[in-house]
């Protein structure tokens, strides 16, 4: 089943391309993550998923429609800048969006208390949302977008801005709203909230498509790295049969580059063997971090700089 | 359309509940209860009776002098006893006048015509007890449960000069100059006459040979020489209130005028005779039916009314239209508007909003006249007949239900420019170029409004109809002098149709605008992403 189907999508703002040629589809209750650098099209993409902003060309189909407003009461959205009503009490502004989603206003409320008490603002329900701290207003933000019990959930960072233990409680929300039943779209540059949460990621840079596909996917398209330290220079290193190249990098470690159907076992023993001095001997997975860096790297410095 | 209705009322409660909002809802009765009671707090309480020396030389018109000023005292006792009889008659004040009957000067000009035409009715009530059984003939005609009759306090009473001052052997003989000097502190309020510490208010001297100093008319007034110090002389320090001087002076023409016709060998039963004659003169209005025509206190005051309903509207139209536009730029500048676009149509969103402050500005309107007219009736009364007249107009015009109308219309054609604005806009600081030469255009119906009222049908009027921003205005203005019904329903069409094309406009430009973030567009850019959007459809 899929929930969102992205069928060569594109946005112009005149000869400003922000989204290019973009097709993606997103199964039915996963968790998918959106990432890529600053700029590169994800709140536009995002936007047009919502039918906020129309694609200049491509078509979208959400939940079974051909636009987001047709189902909108379904969706669950978290834009990037968070605002809320300065002077409605944080109750009522959850209850309003959960209302103006079709839900009825009796209900409404009681939904309102009831996810305010679960996610530790039960004190602060009745309290005006001037008078909250920028962390708890978000919070808020997050749960007036879910109060509907959507079936569909796009939060555009909802991250940023928190403290380590609320970015726990946001990843609870996630996992929560995941469990029953609701398929989610984040987007995000924190890579480790992707890789601990998401099922399948999507890579933008520079408006383009770069990697989708799930996490396991991602980490497999750079080998195992082995950083080892020593009193041995890379030539040595290199003459050992499961070493293919090696680099030092700014620590002055040596970063290895294994060679095809060796393992780091088979490359420790040949240290063993030629008698070198291993001082530290290090072995990882790649991290998304890494893929990001590997994949959008240069793009994301200039990024950066723009 | 339901999602307009809760955003409605999301912008009714949030904008309901607001500080400005109660201050300008009960700001209005506050300044109209303030601006009845005030002056006549003022009269009763704040002015003092206020003291005068009379030294009079002459022997001769002093009495005169004293005569006036208790004469003004009793047209005040006059007037205290009818509004009294008016106040606790049986059966109310209402039947009692008849406004469409009244005179265009009301009770008061009636009470001022009789009493220029004949003073001397008011000697009698000056007789001592002539209160107290004026009073009790009224009492048949009284409630019972009517307040026993005060006398009003007298404004200005006369004290002695205190011989320590002048002796009594010099007050015949001491000159002018000498007089004004000695009391010259207390004039300035520097020193008291009496340990009350009230001030001396004046100081009328009226030297030996006053009552030769006559200027005449005719070519012998021009060769006179008179001197200003041998003349009745008035000294006071305040100079705003004239009431003692005028009333003084008066009667002392009035003294002088009748000695002159005793001289001249003029029967003084046949002047007085002959200055009570007047002309028969009455204002007609033609537009009224036959039989109807005189003009009336009514029809003055319903000719008048409409300016205090254009202010009121203009005030009220404003004050919500700034609170849509605030609205659209806070939610607009915190971004809630991405989560009401993913919530709700553009249209929804904008139709919600006006929806919800219009009943803002509704609640606000019926809030100051339900408290204009309770305050009238409050008021009404012989106190403030204006009020009771006024409250009358009101109610049986049908000024109440046009207003009602152009208020809604001027509403949505402002509306609609505003939500525009500040769909455009990120900040409130950029709306505020926009809104420079919005008010200077708002202003016009303002400054142009008396003119108006004065000639409701002149050219100025005529024109200004046919502008529809300012339609809604300018006819709530011309409505009491009936309009021609081209003019009424020509521009009610015009109206109807630039609401719409206004709202349709500013509904494109709410979807183009609000999603823009950064500098308003130029006008240029605007209209093409308009025709674009036409295009698109």
């Amino acid at each position: 089943m899929t929930a969102l189907k992205l069928n060569n999508l594109v946005k112009r703002y005149g000869d400003f391309t922000a989204v290019s040629d973009l097709s993606l589809e997103v199964p039915k209750g996963s968790i998918y993550g959106f990432l890529g650098p600053n700029g590169a099209g994800k709140t536009t993409t995002i936007r047009m998923i919502l039918d906020i902003v129309k694609p200049s060309s491509g078509d979208i189909t959400i939940l079974g429609a051909d636009s987001a407003m047709d189902v909108r009461n379904r969706i669950g959205y978290l834009p990037e800048e968070k605002g809320l009503y300065k002077k409605m009490k944080a109750w009522a502004i959850i209850a309003y969006f959960a209302r103006l989603k079709g839900m009825p206003s009796s209900e409404a409320k009681t939904r309102a208390f009831e996810l305010l008490e679960r996610y530790g603002l039960g004190d602060f329900a009745n309290a005006k949302v001037e008078t909250l701290s920028k962390g708890m207003g978000q919070k808020v933000q997050v749960l007036a977008s879910i109060a509907h019990r959507p079936d569909f959930v796009i939060l555009d960072e909802p991250f940023s801005g928190l403290d380590p233990s609320n970015q726990q409680v946001m990843e609870q929300v996630i996992s929560d709203l995941n469990k029953e039943g609701a398929t989610i779209i984040f987007s995000t540059h924190v890579m480790s909230h992707a890789e601990r949460i998401c099922d399948r990621i999507l890579l933008i840079a520079s408006a383009k498509k770069v990697f989708d596909g799930t996490v396991q996917e991602a980490k497999d398209l750079l080998p195992p790295r082995v950083r080892v330290a020593g009193e041995f220079s890379s030539v040595q290193l290199i003459e050992l049969p499961s070493v293919n190249g090696c680099n030092i990098d700014e620590d002055g470690m040596l970063n290895i580059d294994i060679s095809n159907g060796c393992t780091p076992q088979q490359l420790m023993s040949e240290c063993f063997d030629a008698q070198l001095t291993l001082e530290s001997f290090e072995y990882r997975q790649p991290d998304l971090h890494d893929v990001f860096l590997h994949l959008v790297g240069e793009e994301a410095k200039v990024a950066t700089l723009r | 359309m339901n999602n307009s209705f809760i955003i409605a009322g999301r912008e009714y409660a949030d904008n309901a509940r607001t500080k400005g909002f109660w201050i300008n809802l009960l700001m209005f009765p506050i300044i109209l209860v303030a601006s009845i009671k005030v002056p006549q707090l003022l009269e009763e309480k704040a002015i003092p009776t206020r003291d005068y020396i009379l030294i009079d030389q002459s022997g001769e018109l002093g009495d005169v002098v004293q005569l006036a000023v208790d004469r003004q005292y009793a047209a005040k006792v006059a007037e205290a006893l009818s509004s009294y009889y008016m106040a606790n008659a049986k059966g109310g004040v209402a039947k009692e006048i008849d406004l469409e009957k009244m005179p265009s000067g009301g009770l008061d000009g009636m009470m001022s015509d009789f009493l220029e035409q004949d003073p001397g009715a008011l000697d009698l009530l000056m007789q001592p007890g002539a209160i107290e059984s004026a009073v009790a003939m009224m009492k048949f005609g009284l409630n019972d449960d009517a307040p026993e009759f005060t006398e009003p306090r007298r404004p200005f009473s006369k004290v002695d000069v205190p011989t320590n001052i002048i002796s009594v052997d010099e007050l015949a003989t001491i000159d002018s100059g000498e007089i004004v000097s000695r009391l010259r502190p207390y004039l300035l309020g520097d020193e008291y006459l009496t340990t009350d510490e009230n001030k001396l208010f004046a100081v009328i001297i009226i030297p030996q040979n006053a009552a030769e100093q006559v200027k005449r008319g005719g070519t012998a007034g021009l060769i006179q020489k008179l001197d200003e110090k041998d003349g009745v002389q008035f000294w006071a320090k305040n100079l705003a209130d004239m009431s003692l001087s005028r009333a003084i002076s008066s009667a002392l023409n009035e003294h002088l005028r009748t000695n002159e016709y005793q001289r001249l060998g003029v029967d003084e039963e046949i002047v007085s005779q002959v200055k009570s004659t007047q002309m028969l003169f009455t204002s007609f209005d033609p537009s009224k039916d036959e039989g109807e025509e005189k003009v009336s206190m009514a029809d003055t005051i319903r000719q008048y009314a409409p300016l205090g309903f254009v202010y009121m509207m203009w005030i009220a139209i404003f004050t919500v239209v700034n609170m849509l536009l605030n609205n659209t730029i806070e939610e607009k500048s915190n971004r809630i508007i991405e989560v009401l676009l993913s919530s709700a149509t553009p249209w929804e969103i904008m139709s919600g909003k006006l929806i919800g402050i219009a009943g803002v500005g509704m609640t606000m309107m019926a809030g100051w006249v339900l408290s204009m007219i309770g305050v009238l009736m409050y008021m009404a009364g012989p106190q403030v007949e204006w009020a009771s007249t006024l409250l009358e107009v009101i109610s049986n015009s049908g000024l109440l239900p046009l207003f009602g109308l152009y208020y809604l219309c001027g509403y949505l054609i402002y509306s609609g420019l505003f939500l525009a604005i500040g769909s455009l806009c990120s900040t409130i600081k950029e709306s505020q170029n926009f809104m420079g030469t919005a008010t200077v255009i708002l202003m016009v119906p303002l400054m142009t409004m008396v003119f108006v009222a004065r000639d409701p049908n002149g050219t100025l009027a005529q024109v200004l109809t046919w502008i529809p921003l300012y339609t809604p205005f300018v006819m709530m203005n011309r409505a009491a002098a009936d309009p021609p019904a081209f003019d009424m329903w020509g521009s009610a069409i015009l109206m109807l149709v630039t609401i719409v094309t206004m709202l349709w406009v500013s509904s494109r430009i709410f979807r183009i605008g609000i999603l823009r973030t950064g500098q308003p567009p130029k006008l240029v850019e605007l209209f093409k992403s308009l025709t674009k959007s036409l295009k698109n459809q």
